[in-house]
């Protein structure tokens, strides 16, 4: 199992933002967590990047237990994940190219592998004559390839995406969407969190939805569909 | 992950390179508390260069801070110049002079001509005591340390007695002694308001990259690939204020020197100004940067 989570609880001040989840993600599949805004599914992803710690229960993530983990072996858990946000936090004072080799460079990869996995990367994303622009020189649909990239430059284990269609049109977000699909086919875990789980195709992947913090079965949201 | 000399270099390129697009972007809160730390480094310069002259002075005016030390009258003069020898060697000794029995003699009747009649009654027979005229460095101008020196001193085989102006210097050495613990005091301040200021100017750089270092912490970058730019940031800001605060005091000195003849401090001192800048720095910017978890 690449990430197990018992009994989480986690609050801001007064009202639990998960309250009880109990989850399991197994290596390779696509799972989608849905739910409105506020439902806690930015800080379902925190968890499993370890950006936050359950107030009770625990989280593992590839080996590591959010109960025993150190500060400095977190850099070493972040390097098996890659994360892709609404917003894309892209580094503006950087090129695409720096964007995407900012987690080799961190580690100390050699400079031949940085240019050979990011020109290749560039190449799968149809970035390669973007190399050496800024991200401000770039449209929605191309900065978010290029988050894409940065989160898969260092062959993460598993892919966190929040919201990653967010700001996007709707054939721009299914350009996202298929690009995620098809690194899933690659052999990584895929995490999707959205607040429109329409964006995935059924039969895609795995559905999981939060409400107010509570963790529902599958495809409760189908179920809402028929409702509304 | 290769960890190959290559991969080193890149690491540390890529580190280097953090650490000038910190220094590169948006100078205006550095150049302030550049400012800030150089203007209080001018204060605690005028200090240290108060208490350094007063030290010169007093070491004038006294035909510095020396000691006689009487030699028992049966030395020869080579047993004499021996024990001068094994003096020299004591710390904080500058310089030994060794006055021979005749030459105590000139000596005396030079300075005191009205007293020679003393000497001749005495007769052909006597001799004054050989001695050693000793000069301390200006470090042991302490009470504590030049009794503790003529203890040391009488304690060795030969010397008679040791003698300095134990009457005349107790009041000189406490306005010195006061202008040091002054010169202290004013360092523990300024270190800790200069750490103060560098401390907000480096808490408000984490701020305003907090984008840069939220991603760098994503991607799994080491805690010092992210610090180190702040670290570095913080030293800068202690060592060229200090610096300025240095050349500023300089050239004040410079052109006050007609009207207050003066001295500017020694080298050694200058150097312990840019430490304590960097001191100062670092532990601003070890403060500002540091962040309990993620
Ligand atoms: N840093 C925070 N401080 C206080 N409350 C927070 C914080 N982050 C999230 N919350 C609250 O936790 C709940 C879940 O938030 P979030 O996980 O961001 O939801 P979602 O991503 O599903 O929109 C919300 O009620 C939100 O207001
Ligand atoms: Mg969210």
């Amino acid at each position: 199992m690449l990430v197990t989570m018992n009994s989480v609880r986690l609050s801001y001040g007064r009202w639990p933002a998960l309250d009880n989840v109990e989850m399991e993600i197994r290596q390779g599949e696509f799972l989608v967590i849905s739910g409105p805004s506020g439902a806690g599914k930015t800080t379902l992803l925190r968890l499993i990047w370890m950006g936050e710690r359950p107030d009770s229960g625990s989280v593992e993530v590839s080996g590591f237990r959010s109960d025993r983990i150190r500060k400095r072996e977190l850099p070493q858990l972040r390097r098996k994940i890659g994360i892709v946000f609404q917003d894309f936090r892209l580094l503006d004072s950087r090129t695409v190219f720096d964007n995407i080799a900012l987690p080799l460079q961190v580690t100390g990869t050699g400079n031949r592998t940085v240019q050979k996995r990011v020109i290749s990367l560039l190449a799968r994303m149809g970035l390669s004559h973007r190399r050496n622009a800024f991200p401000h020189e770039l449209s929605g649909g191309e900065q978010q390839r290029v988050a894409i990239a940065r989160a898969m430059v260092a062959h993460p284990v598993i892919l966190l995406a929040d919201e990653p269609t967010g700001n996007l049109d709707p054939d721009v977000s299914r350009e996202v969407v298929d690009l995620l699909l098809e690194i899933n086919r690659g052999g990584t875990t895929v995490v999707m969190a959205t607040h429109d789980p329409r964006q995935v195709p059924a039969g895609k992947g795995r559905f999981l939805f939060l409400d107010r913090g509570v963790l529902r079965r599958a495809d409760r949201w189908t179920e809402l569909d028929q409702e509304s | 992950m290769d960890r190959t000399g290559s991969g080193i270099m890149s690491l540390f390129q890529s580190s280097i390179r953090e650490i000038s697009l910190n220094l590169h972007s948006k100078p205006g809160a550095r150049l302030v508390t550049l400012l800030m730390v150089a203007l209080a480094f001018i204060v605690f310069n005028t200090f240290l260069i108060i208490s350094w002259n007063l030290q010169g002075l007093m070491n004038r005016e006294e035909n510095t801070v020396g000691m006689e030390v009487f030699l028992q009258r049966d030395l020869s003069q080579a047993q004499g110049r021996v024990i001068g020898d094994n003096i020299s060697s004591i710390p904080d000794v500058q310089s030994v002079y060794f006055v021979s029995p005749e030459e105590a003699e000139a000596l005396f009747r030079a300075e005191l001509p009205e007293r020679s009649d003393l000497l001749d009654v005495m007769g052909n027979d006597f001799r004054l005591p050989a001695s050693l005229q000793i000069v301390f460095e200006d470090e042991a101008m302490t009470q504590g340390r030049l009794s503790e020196l003529a203890r040391q001193i009488q304690a060795i085989a030969g010397v008679d007695e040791a003698v300095y102006g134990e009457d005349y210097l107790p009041g000189l050495l406490k306005t010195v002694t006061t202008i040091r613990r002054l010169v202290i005091l004013l360092g523990i301040v300024l270190v800790s308001s200069i750490s103060m200021v560098v401390f907000y100017t480096v808490r408000l750089s984490v701020v305003r990259r907090s984008l840069t270092v939220d991603v760098m912490k994503t991607v799994g970058a080491p805690w010092w690939f992210v610090r180190i730019p702040f670290l570095v940031e913080g030293i800068f800001m202690g060592v060229t204020g200090s610096a300025g605060g240095l050349l500023l005091a300089a050239i004040l000195s410079k052109l006050l020197s007609g009207a207050v003849t003066h001295r500017f401090m020694p080298v050694s001192w200058m150097t312990m100004v840019i430490l304590l800048g960097a001191v100062t720095g670092t532990v601003g910017a070890l403060a500002g940067s540091y962040e309990k978890e993620r």
